[in-house]
């Protein structure tokens, strides 16, 4: 168990600059989600933090101690690989059992935890093949096998679950939710999944481009948006952005919409000062689809509510909701209605805006106003 | 609620059938058509002069063939030979510490050229280079280097120590290691290019995720990388192994099987029976044995290979 400081780390492979000044203060037992595009560094940030990569420049911190220099052996991590790295040679039972050997346990603590861990990620059955024998998913849990046998100071897992079945995944998730509620052990995650990142973490790192747009708790990061981009990555289906223009409707700003060839006008919440004071400019609304629904009579009153009726483009049922497509300001725009009352393509239908939770962006850099 | 229609019926109408075209059929067969020469060749330089071979060893042929069967006696000569036996004991010393030097210093190049070294490419020419020249030539070369009157001795000897002596050559408990050497120099740069390639074919997240289970650079090598190298031994071993037993030209050229008979391999048993001595029926005897050893590595090897697609190496 251990804290995690991650001090202004750069890293350059050659000419091409990957990190380009991660900070993280990771504290004790904190579950860490890294999120972010493919090829944004996730994997070369883990790696740092592992030590096998040597940072350009900055400290990696771990335990209070400055390990920037120290070997990958002696910063007492346990690492899951993307690419699972099992020994090809050795069975699972010994890939499990190798970094335990190496650390000269005794042989009964071995049996005991390579059993342990086996039942934990159900590959008991799997324990004398070798990694050529074994499907994607059965190496993955075995290379998480081979992590959680270990007790370190740090988990580091890269995509540990991203080749299961969507059953397995769901069990592994609550399997590592539960480890980690137990261990407390500090863990560091990255994943493309959604889901895990909101139901796993803490706090999640939004990774672009080797910075870091955004770290906060999963909440933040949804409801609070730093900038379009995070904005955009987080949550499934992704945040509608419409360009639109606020305006000055009867003493009071708000957005001018146009649906369909109806113009009207959209409330800004009171929190969002800024945009009340760009009236006249244009900006970018983001909405997120289940903001946009069919009419629920009990909300009606609500003052950032506003109702519209337009024609619906695309219907894609998800089974729990309808993904119904709508163009307002000539933008395409998702929404989600319950399934009973979703009309078909063609027909028009009243959708209910709830402002409440909109958020605003500049439309030239991104930032949130 | 409708009725979905039944899902197969037994007998389908289809509009068309689709043949395939002269065109298509004929460029089915031209890979057959290209190498059946090469096959006609094969079976006949080969596989036919291999039988005449066998055949030739149970007959009384001395200098020309003669068809005239005398059962197992050109055998029986051939075992009760001694210049046989010692060319045999020979092939057994030679053969081993040719393959395992072969094996350890090819081994050792690879996994120091795998360093991640500067001049690695012209390294590993450097180290190939003997496989480029032919075993006559590195047969001459070492029978220079060895010569105690113009090689390695004489070197030490104006070097100023008097008393030095590397007389391998002309000694013959000795002279059969001179063979091993000049062999082992013309063939480990190759065996260092397969271990390379079995290097680099090892994924570097096996190697990093060994750090961080604690293990040392050594340890890594002698518990995940060199064992999964099996593959790559056992096709070198295969290689060694039959390029010893059909070692001919460079023990002729360095030593010529002396002094006396005392370096003599196989191979060379088997020239001299058949073509200087006139016993070709001895000579082919020896060469069904060879066959037989030859056959010996290879069947297992190939056994292997052909169903190594079914289950792990
Ligand atoms: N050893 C290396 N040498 C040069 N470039 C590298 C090296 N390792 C990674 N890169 C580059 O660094 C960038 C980031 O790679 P990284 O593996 O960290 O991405 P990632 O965020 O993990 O992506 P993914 O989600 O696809 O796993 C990539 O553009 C990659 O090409
Ligand atoms: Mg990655």
């Amino acid at each position: 168990m251990a804290n995690l400081y991650i001090d202004n780390v750069h890293k350059s492979f050659g000419e091409t600059h990957i990190l380009k000044g991660i900070d993280m203060d990771i504290a004790d037992g904190e579950f860490i989600i890294l999120v972010g595009p493919s090829g944004c560094g996730k994997s070369t940030l883990m790696n740092c933090i592992a030590g096998l990569e040597q940072v350009t420049t900055g400290r990696v911190i771990i335990d209070d101690e400055d390990v920037t220099q120290s070997m990958p052996k002696d910063r007492d991590i346990a690492m899951v690989f993307q690419s699972y790295a099992l020994y090809p040679n050795m069975n699972v039972w010994k890939n499990i059992a190798f970094g335990l050997e190496i650390r000269k346990l005794p042989k009964e603590e071995i049996e005991e935890t390579v059993g342990r861990v086996a039942d934990l990620l159900q590959i008991r059955d799997l324990l004398k093949r070798k990694p050529s024998q074994l499907s994607g998913g059965q190496r993955q849990r075995v290379a998480m096998g081979r992590a959680l046998a270990r007790d370190p100071k740090i988990f580091l897992f890269d995509e540990p679950l991203s080749n299961l079945d969507a059953k397995l995944r769901v069990e592994m998730r609550t399997e590592i939710k539960k480890l980690h509620q137990r261990l407390g052990t500090t863990i560091v995650y990255v994943t493309h999944d959604q889901i895990e990142a909101m139901t796993l973490a803490n706090r999640i790192a939004v990774m672009k481009e080797g910075h870091i747009q955004q770290f906060g708790t999963p909440q933040e990061v949804y409801d609070n948006p730093a900038n379009q981009f995070v904005a955009g990555f987080m949550g499934s289906p992704s945040m509608n952005f419409i360009r639109c223009q606020v305006v000055d409707h009867q003493g009071d700003a708000t957005i001018a919409m146009s649906v369909d060839g109806k113009d009207f006008h959209l409330p800004i919440p009171q929190q969002e000062k800024g945009v009340r004071e760009r009236v006249g400019q244009e900006v970018v609304l983001g909405i997120r689809p289940e903001q946009i629904t069919d009419v629920v009579p009990q909300q009606e009153q609500a003052s950032t509510l506003a109702n519209v009726d337009a024609e619906i483009i695309v219907t894609e049922p998800t089974g729990a909701d309808t993904l119904t497509l709508i163009r307002m300001n000539d933008q395409e725009v998702n929404c989600r209605v319950h399934p009973a009352r979703a009309g078909a393509p063609g027909d028009t239908m009243t959708f209910m805006i709830n402002m409440d939770k909109a958020v605003f962006f500049d439309l030239a850099s991104g930032d949130r106003i | 609620m409708t009725q979905s229609p039944p899902l197969s019926e037994p007998t389908r109408a289809v509009r068309k059938v689709h043949k395939p075209s002269l065109g298509d059929r004929l460029a089915e067969q031209i890979p057959r058509l290209v190498v059946s020469p090469t096959m006609l060749i094969a079976v006949v330089f080969i596989y036919g002069f291999m039988i005449w071979t066998v055949v030739l060893s149970f007959s009384t042929s001395r200098i020309l063939p003669r068809y005239e069967f005398i059962g197992w006696q050109n055998y029986q000569r051939l075992f009760g030979n001694e210049r046989w036996m010692v060319a045999l004991t020979n092939l057994g010393i030679y053969g081993v510490l040719f393959v395992v030097i072969c094996l350890a210093i090819g081994l050792l190049l690879a996994i120091l050229l795998d360093q991640k070294i500067r001049a690695e490419g012209f390294l590993r020419t450097v180290y190939l280079y003997p496989m480029a020249l032919s075993f006559i030539v590195t047969g001459t070369v070492w029978k220079w280097l060895l010569n105690p009157s113009v090689g390695i001795q004489r070197f030490g000897r104006e070097l100023g120590f008097e008393n030095f002596r590397f007389d391998w050559l002309v000694s013959s408990d000795m002279s059969i290691y001179t063979v091993v050497i000049a062999a082992v120099w013309q063939s480990s740069g190759f065996v260092m290019a397969l271990f390379l390639a079995g290097l680099r074919g090892v994924d570097d997240s096996i190697i990093k995720a060994a750090q961080i289970d604690g293990a040392s650079r050594i340890t890594v090598y002698t518990r995940i990388i060199i064992p999964s190298l099996r593959p790559v031994f056992f096709s070198a071993i295969i290689m060694l192994a039959h390029i010893a037993i059909k070692s001919f030209d460079l023990a002729l050229a360095l030593t010529g099987g002396g002094p006396g008979y005392s370096s003599d391999l196989p191979a060379i048993f088997m020239y001299q029976f058949s073509f200087t001595r006139g016993q070709m029926g001895v000579g082919a005897a020896s060469a069904v044995i060879m066959l037989m050893g030859v056959m010996a590595i290879l069947i297992p090897y190939l056994y292997s290979e052909l169903r190594v697609k079914k289950d792990d190496r």
